[in-house]
């Protein structure tokens, strides 16, 4: 008996989780890949799951800085350029020299190197702009917080593509593929092994990234400071230390996807546009400040960009999401996983 | 306890406030080690400001504040945490989204030593057992009884050799009025240093040992608890006699 009305109210639970709007949008979004799998072929499946584990990672950085130091960040597209500037300086020289002398492992190696070199100069960058940019602008601001920040934003983002268009140029530097490995096929889709790996990648990123929030010191401490500042400070959390760790964790991660995606995004000044507006699209669609919720809306957003391709044509792609948004917003400005409780991994 | 023993907390002289409204006016208070003192006075007189200025979350414009006879008021308030000071406010300043588990875990975030840290957590559900019952849940979603309660208990967990509270039994159900009470005398008699805002004038002054008056952001009266509740002015104003 007991176990039938447990599973009841399991079944009941359930029901209750499809029917709130998270469930609604993700079981439409299920059904509309299936239809669109059958329909098209089963690559509408595959490139979703691979643009939206990399939008995954740009958004809940996003979504993170929302949260933790309540900017609302323009910038953020630029750590994506220095991720992949990163990686293109870090991986073509080498690659000059081993096209001299192959060898299997170096090239193994190599890109796992540029990716790991583009992690480091953005956690660096987001330090420095912490240390050069938001903390002098706290120390200053007493009200109108939100206003300024996104405005120095802003600036900063125009500042780091001028600077960078000054110092590279606006060529369009980009590589082939990271690694010359025969292409995979998985239910008679193709899929180059760097897509592949890319997409691994993310995955274990993101796996990495719960469960450092989950149960690490710090990861709890960012989520105490995005709940309550106040009540952080009140048990002993310095403020200074969790918001530079925050902004050096979320540029890393959207430097990380920079570095990735450089064999489809190569390097060039306004490389981030796209990026930024896609992570703005899925954080909007999420609610603010949800992490979790960005990283399911990133698989959202990026189903929704695919199948506009496939039925509109290249080119609409940013029109339907941001048509969607409008139409979110309307509905429901909290986001779709918006909650009462503001948290950044909490429902 | 002799007299002549440095206080744990010696406020001297003390102006503080919010930007360019000052709220605090040459307030001067002393906690012993040991000792309940309280801080009574009516809505506005400026006692969650005080707690505020002495937990490092609203910089005083003026005046010394000393812990353990070192200055702490230009410290912020996690380092104030750290040196033994822990603040409950009448908010509460609750993780919300966090369950009273990692609530408590939290607490404890300048402990380093995690025995020591599970044994203090084991001694917070002795004193409150409805948050061992309730470990799981998410502390928004808790009763104000039991939030209050949790707020204490994340208080606790950073083995404070001063506790700050502010308005235990503000919303609280005479009930649950009296349970924070009790809370408090068993964590007095535990040797743990208490310094308590209240508005619910009678009951503090049956449970401390001492108490200042404060009005208008001015300290107006002090003494021992039993005196000040048989004062003509604190009789006619807070006591309705």
């Amino acid at each position: 008996m007991a176990t039938a009305t447990r599973a009841e109210h399991t079944l009941k639970r359930m029901m209750t989780g499809v029917k709130s709007p998270a469930g609604i949008t993700i079981t439409a979004s299920i059904t509309a890949g299936i239809l669109g799998a059958l329909d098209n072929g089963f690559f509408v499946i595959v490139n979703t799951i691979v643009t939206g584990g990399m939008w995954a990672l740009v958004a809940m950085g996003l979504a993170l800085v929302f949260g933790v130091m309540n900017v609302v960040s323009f910038v953020h597209g630029e750590f994506f350029l220095i991720g992949s500037l990163t990686a293109y300086f870090t991986f073509t020289p080498f690659t000059d020299y081993l096209m001299d002398k192959p060898h299997p492992i170096p090239e193994a190696l190599l890109p796992l190197l540029a990716m790991l070199a583009a992690v480091i100069a953005g956690a660096l960058v987001g330090v420095l702009c912490e240390l050069l940019v938001f903390r002098p602008l706290r120390k200053r601001t007493r009200e109108q917080w939100v206003m300024n920040s996104f405005v120095i934003t802003v600036g900063l983002s125009t500042f780091l593509v001028n600077s960078s268009q000054l110092i590279f140029g606006t060529d369009f530097r980009g590589i082939v593929a990271y690694w010359n490995y025969p292409t995979l096929s998985f239910f008679n889709v193709y899929i180059s092994f760097d897509r592949f790996f890319v997409f691994i990648l993310a995955m274990a990123v993101l796996g990495a990234f719960w469960l450092f929030m989950k149960s690490s010191r710090f990861g709890q401490a960012i989520r105490a400071v995005s709940q309550d500042e106040t009540g952080a400070r009140m048990v002993g959390i310095n403020i200074n230390v969790i918001q530079t760790l925050t902004l050096a964790l979320s540029s890393a991660l959207a430097a990380l996807a920079g570095a990735c995606l450089l064999f489809m995004y190569p390097a060039y000044p306004t490389v981030g546009l796209g990026p930024l507006y896609n992570s703005w699209f899925i954080v909007i669609l999420a609610g603010m400040a949800n992490v979790a919720g960005a990283a399911v809306g990133a698989f959202v957003v990026a189903l929704l960009q695919v199948l506009t391709a496939v039925y509109f044509g290249e080119g609409w792609e940013y029109a339907v999401p941001a048509a969607c948004i409008i139409l979110v917003l309307m509905i429901r400005p909290s986001g779709i996983f918006g909650s009462e409780v503001r948290g950044i991994l909490d429902q | 306890m002799s007299m002549h023993e440095p206080a744990l907390l010696q406020v001297k002289d003390l102006d503080s406030g919010y930007g360019f409204l000052q709220v605090l006016w040459q307030v001067s208070l002393h906690v012993r080690r040991g000792e309940f003192v309280c801080l009574v006075g009516p809505n506005g007189a400026g006692k969650s400001t005080f707690l505020k200025s002495v937990a490092g979350l609203v910089t005083p414009m003026a005046g010394r504040i000393e812990f353990n006879g070192r200055p702490v008021e230009r410290l912020p308030g996690d380092k104030i945490c750290r040196l033994g000071i822990s603040y409950i406010s009448e908010e509460l300043n609750l993780f919300a989204g966090m369950t009273v588990q990692e609530n408590l875990a939290m607490g404890a975030f300048s402990i380093e030593d995690r025995h020591k840290a599970a044994q203090t957590r084991d001694f917070v559900f002795e004193l409150f057992p409805a948050l061992k019952e309730r470990r799981k849940q998410l502390a928004g979603t808790m009763s104000g009884g039991e939030r209050k309660m949790l707020a204490i208990g994340r208080g606790l967990m950073s083995s404070p050799s001063l506790l700050l509270v502010d308005e235990p039994s503000l919303g609280l159900a005479p009930q649950m009025t009296a349970a924070v009470f009790r809370a408090l005398k068993t964590l007095k008699q535990k040797g743990v240093t208490i310094l308590l805002v209240e508005q619910n004038v009678t009951k503090t002054l049956q449970a401390t040992d001492r108490g200042y008056v404060l009005e208008k952001g001015k300290i107006v009266l002090e003494g021992a608890s039993g005196d000040l509740s048989r004062n003509a002015h604190v009789r006619k104003a807070y006591l309705g006699i």
